[in-house]
């Protein structure tokens, strides 16, 4: 039986694996935009944006418009690279029950 | 995979992971409210043109709206962040607005723009031009309507009577702008509301 292959535990979380996503589809985004499309609370999302960023997977860049904070989050390349590893060892774990 | 529960959770990550993504490329049911912006704009303009007799009606009210998107959509901008897919729409939408914005005061100032069929048929066909293209883009079978509901009113005002082309570029302004605009807008608070919360 071949190894099954290890899924990474930062990237499993169901809420580290949305904003992950998230990120992936846009060139950066706002803490109430992440906050809006997961309908998280404040103080998870914070907490899960902080493991991402303390593992390397996301950047995080604060700048003021019009006078109001702005915190900005992106996805990093090693983010990137986690994300599709995890993909593909979901899709090697599921086999053929990813179609069904 | 033994565990069916550990299967079926496994499913769902995989299914969070295409919902998310494609959650955030999806940003045009957010513009909505333009689309209604802009077909009261034009309606405006029409009224205070056929009645009014003004010469500043369009230029007036054409500025007023274009100040008016110019405004909400910075407020907005940090709302939304930015994709390949919205700067690609954007960037259609701009192109439009510029070319509008330099080719009717030029027709006006230089005397050219008397003929209201011409006017009309331009303004459809360029209106048709982009909603086709966003539509083309985005797959969207509603706004592609649009645009041929703008292309059929581009066509359509070359051959009737003066007030046969206003009620065309009326009831085209009132399907494509008003309507759809209205459309939009219901469609994106019924994303929002469909939104399930995401726990850790």
């Amino acid at each position: 039986m071949p190894d099954l292959p290890q899924l990474n535990p930062v990237v499993h979380g169901r809420l580290r694996l949305a904003l992950l996503s998230l990120l992936s589809g846009v060139e950066g985004a706002e803490f109430a935009w992440l906050r809006a499309k997961t309908e998280a609370t404040d103080g998870n999302l914070g907490a899960q944006l902080l493991k991402l960023e303390e593992a390397g997977y996301v950047a995080v860049k604060k700048k003021f418009v019009l006078r109001k904070p702005q915190t900005l989050y992106r996805i990093t390349k090693t983010g990137r690279q986690a994300l599709a590893e995890y993909v593909q060892a979901l899709k090697k774990l599921l086999g053929p029950a990813v179609d069904s | 995979m033994q565990d069916h529960t550990t299967e079926q959770e496994l499913k769902e990550r995989l299914s969070l992971i295409e919902r998310m993504i494609a959650e955030g490329r999806r940003n045009t049911e957010s513009w909505g409210w333009t689309f209604v912006l802009w077909g009261v704009a034009y309606y405006l303009a029409i009224a205070w043109s056929a009645w009014g007799h003004s010469v500043w009606a369009w230029p007036v009210t054409i500025s007023i709206a274009v100040i008016v998107t110019v405004v909400v959509a910075s407020l907005m901008a940090g709302k939304h962040p930015k994709t390949t897919l919205s700067r690609t729409i954007g960037s259609i939408w701009i192109a439009l607005g510029i070319s509008m914005f330099l080719l009717f005061p030029a027709l006006g100032l230089s005397g050219r723009l008397t003929d209201q069929h011409l006017f009309v048929a331009v303004i459809s066909a360029i209106l048709g031009m982009a909603n086709g293209a966003s539509a083309l883009i985005l797959r969207w079978k509603v706004q592609f309507a649009c645009a041929v509901v703008w292309w059929v009113a581009a066509v359509a005002t070359c051959f009737g009577s003066d007030a046969q082309s206003t009620i065309v570029f009326l009831v085209a302004i009132f399907l494509c702008q008003i309507l759809f605009g209205i459309y939009g807008v219901i469609a994106g608070a019924q994303e929002r509301k469909r939104r399930v919360p995401i726990h850790a």
